[in-house]
């Protein structure tokens, strides 16, 4: 049989964000595929370079559009770390409660956009309408659906007041039914697992291999999960399971994120819980003495590496970002070798790229 | 009996959700007939106060997006221009600023045809 | 039209959402037509514009057959069961010729897909269908249709083979769980890729014509014999029925997923044509 190749190219409908892969096909299997990223490169790291360490802030919340918060949060616990000032109580907890609301979010997304590759449409509306639910409350406590802007070196900006908790409360008991009809879906849907079982197929020494992190990792078996293994912020004041399966195929990381979300939704109720008094911000002073700082968190894809290096000015001298979707992308054209050409939109789908992460 | 039904749950578990959506109120709004609700905390239009306002450029200095320019001449004559399309609606120059003076509406920013819409003139001072 | 317009706001309702209003299909074929019309270098223009109308033409000639069969009994011939089958069959042949002349990567291998599942479920219409001609004893609609006036409407000793004939159906019209060969988020459209402005129309107008005279047939087959034909309550009920079996059709949209095309012929193959040749064995000697 002849060989043919057909290009998932820049704009493609499976795709959310431009990138580039070409497939060789034999018949209907895939053989090869050859990846191609830069497309949405901004340059953001030069551009740090010529805006104030406030500025920064702003730039950095637009890396991503999902994971906005968590990118700003890790940069300012550098700056602070950097600084060395101590964030109040109260600010770190509002921080936190933004963080799993995003990772709900990101969450209930990627469950919408993997039911459209496979076909269900269904599904797909679902879980966007629970996801509006997400969106309308971080609107009520930050100001803006998806670019928060909350964040500030020191704190954050707005307080959470009364009516706003009572809000999240609600929202929060109907997020958590629908999410376990979710999970009844899933895991009861012959359709949908003759879709996803059995195909991605990543093995515990591949994950290891090419240091993959984030619900990929955690649905071959690779335990690694940021907020137990080096608690920032606070998060070794909560409880809360880290799941993690040993199937390794497009389901297994399905059932891994669904459980992350509900895992979420308990962590922001112990949040409102906890929440302790105080201020919300504490005064950073502009200029930034000399030094490197690296700080770490868990986005909703994996980990997120800061590195700050300042030189006593206004400006940073360097910053480095990596985010995660860069790992899990250098796996794919093995988790493709093999698979019909059918399948090609389930695995994509499950990996959960965010291309203009991994390009920055 | 049991197995049968488990059976069906597995072929077919989306029908009770189908039947309920079928019945309930949809979910999406016909945008342009009927709006929608905004919180408060939306960061819309920019605007100012203008008795607190000193010019002091705190909020120039810290705008991502170069969206506020300062011309000053003396203590008490400048004038503080916002350029709305450049700016990115972020809320940097509401908390930037001490002495309570420029802040963020709810409300929607209009469009408009031409580009001299966009260039708004937020405190026109006059003194000596 | 309005048939289809009825699909995608009963899809949206399942979904949770406001649909579209009801002039929204009329609307997509009017803007389609004024669109100009480009094809790559190299296809033949004559089949290019020869297939959509040909499919267009089979259609509605099997839709005039059937519908002239509901309204008067002297319209339908001896046979004419087999021809109209035969009809409604075409355009899918047609679908895949299309995506072969317009050659892009996407339209053959689309193409390719519809051929396969286009050999399986038409077999699997035709012998499911065929239960009611047997169990009637003769090959025209009228005939069929008589047969029923006398005794039970033929749902019910024949609900298997209703089943397995809207599978068939399903899998004719290339609908969800079917819909490989127009997977949006695969293969764009499959073979209709290339063709857009009046040609893309026509495609369209196919298949909501073959939607429509399907749904037809179907009732025709399986429910006829209630009523009167003739008279305006029977045309109603009719409309009723043809309504409902949309219905049908949008929920089983709605639920599955979409399935990779070696499993649909595995599906097929394995089960849905044995279970219907079994059935009309069991036809035969009942």
């Amino acid at each position: 049989m002849s060989r043919v190749t057909i290009p998932i190219g820049p704009q493609h409908p499976l795709l959310k964000e431009p990138m580039s892969f070409n497939i060789t096909l034999e018949g209907e299997n895939v053989i090869d595929s050859a990846l191609r990223l830069g497309y949405v490169h901004r340059g953001i790291e030069k551009l740090a370079e010529t805006r104030s360490f406030i500025q920064n802030i702003t730039l950095f919340e637009r890396v991503c559009g999902i994971c906005s918060h968590i990118h700003t949060t890790t940069y300012c616990q550098a700056v602070e770390g950097l600084l060395e000032l101590e964030v109040p109580r109260r600010a770190v907890y509002i921080r936190m409660l933004l963080c799993e609301l995003e990772r709900i979010h990101s969450h209930l997304l990627w469950m919408g956009v993997l039911a459209k590759n496979i076909g269900l449409n269904t599904v797909f509306m679902y879980s966007w309408r629970d996801r509006e639910i997400v969106l309308d409350l971080m609107e009520e406590i930050s100001g803006g659906r998806v670019s928060h802007a909350i964040n500030t070196i020191g704190g954050v900006r707005k307080d959470l007041k009364e009516g706003q908790v009572q809000k999240l409360s609600e929202g929060l008991s109907v997020l958590s039914e629908r999410v376990d009809e979710l999970l009844r879906i899933v895991d009861n849907d012959r359709s949908f697992k003759a879709r996803t079982q059995g195909i991605g197929f990543l093995s515990e020494e591949d994950v290891r291999r090419y240091c993959v992190v984030g619900p990929v990792a955690r649905a071959s078996g690779v335990d690694v999960d940021l907020r137990k293994n080096v608690p920032y912020a606070c998060y070794d004041e909560l409880s809360f399971k880290v799941v993690s399966m040993t199937e390794g195929d497009v389901w297994a990381r399905s059932m891994v994120r669904i459980h992350e979300t509900s895992e979420a939704i308990r962590l922001c109720e112990q949040i409102i819980e906890k929440l302790p008094e105080g201020e919300i911000a504490a005064t950073a002073k502009r200029k930034v003495p000399a030094g490197e700082f690296i700080s770490r968190s868990e986005a909703p894809r994996g980990e997120v590496v800061y590195f700050v290096k300042s030189d006593g000015s206004q400006t940073p001298a360097r910053v480095k970002v990596r985010t995660p979707t860069l790992t899990a992308l250098i796996t794919l054209p093995r988790q493709l070798s093999g698979l019909q050409m059918a399948d090609v939109s389930a695995v994509v789908a499950g990996v959960d790229l965010c291309i203009a992460c991994a390009d920055r | 009996m049991k197995k049968i039904l488990d059976k069906i749950q597995t072929i077919f578990p989306l029908l009770p959700n189908i039947f309920s959506a079928f019945f309930s109120r949809p979910e999406t709004e016909n945008y342009p007939f009927e709006k929608t609700h905004i919180p408060a905390r939306y960061r819309g239009r920019v605007s100012i106060r203008e008795e607190n306002c000193v010019g002091c450029s705190l909020c120039v200095l810290d705008c991502p997006a170069n969206a506020l320019a300062l011309e000053k001449d003396s203590k008490n004559k400048f004038r503080l221009i916002h350029y709305r399309d450049r700016c990115t609606y972020c809320g940097q120059c509401e908390q930037s600023c001490r002495f309570d003076a420029i802040f963020m509406e709810n409300e929607y920013i209009q469009p408009a045809y031409d580009r001299d819409a966009f260039f708004e003139i937020l405190v026109d001072r006059d003194g000596e | 039209m309005l048939f289809h317009w009825v699909d995608r706001k009963l899809t949206a309702k399942f979904e949770g959402r406001i649909g579209p209003p009801w002039y929204q299909p009329l609307a997509d074929v009017i803007k389609l037509f004024a669109k100009e019309d480009i094809l790559p270098n190299g296809t033949n223009d004559l089949f290019a514009s020869l297939l959509p109308l040909t499919s267009f033409a089979t259609v509605l000639t099997a839709g005039f057959y059937i519908f002239g069969a509901f309204i008067s009994t002297e319209f339908s011939f001896a046979g004419d069961f087999i021809v109209i089958v035969f009809l409604l069959s075409l355009p899918s042949l047609l679908f895949f010729l299309g995506g072969w002349t317009t050659s892009g990567v996407y339209s053959i291998l689309g193409g390719n897909r519809s051929l396969l599942q286009y050999f399986s479920y038409e077999v699997l219409f035709l012998v499911a269908l065929s239960g009611t001609s047997i169990a009637s004893g003769s090959w025209s609609l009228s005939g069929i249709r008589s047969a029923q006036e006398n005794g039970l409407p033929y749902i019910i000793p024949q609900l298997i083979g209703f089943v397995l004939a809207m599978a068939g159906l399903i899998g004719k019209l290339k609908r969800s769980p079917y819909d490989i060969p127009k997977a949006k988020s695969e293969m764009i459209v499959g073979p209709l890729t290339e063709y857009s402005g009046k040609r893309l129309a026509l495609w369209q107008l196919t298949d909501y014509v073959q939607t429509i005279a399907g749904i037809a047939l179907l009732a025709q087959c399986y429910f006829s014999g209630i009523w009167e034909v003739y008279s305006l309550p029977g045309i109603a009920i009719s409309l009723v029925m043809m309504l409902g079996l949309q219905f049908a059709l949008s929920m089983i949209s709605a639920i599955f997923t979409r399935l990779r095309i070696d499993q649909l012929i595995d599906l097929n193959w394995r089960f849905f044509i044995p279970l219907s040749l079994f059935h009309n064995v069991l036809i035969i000697i009942l």
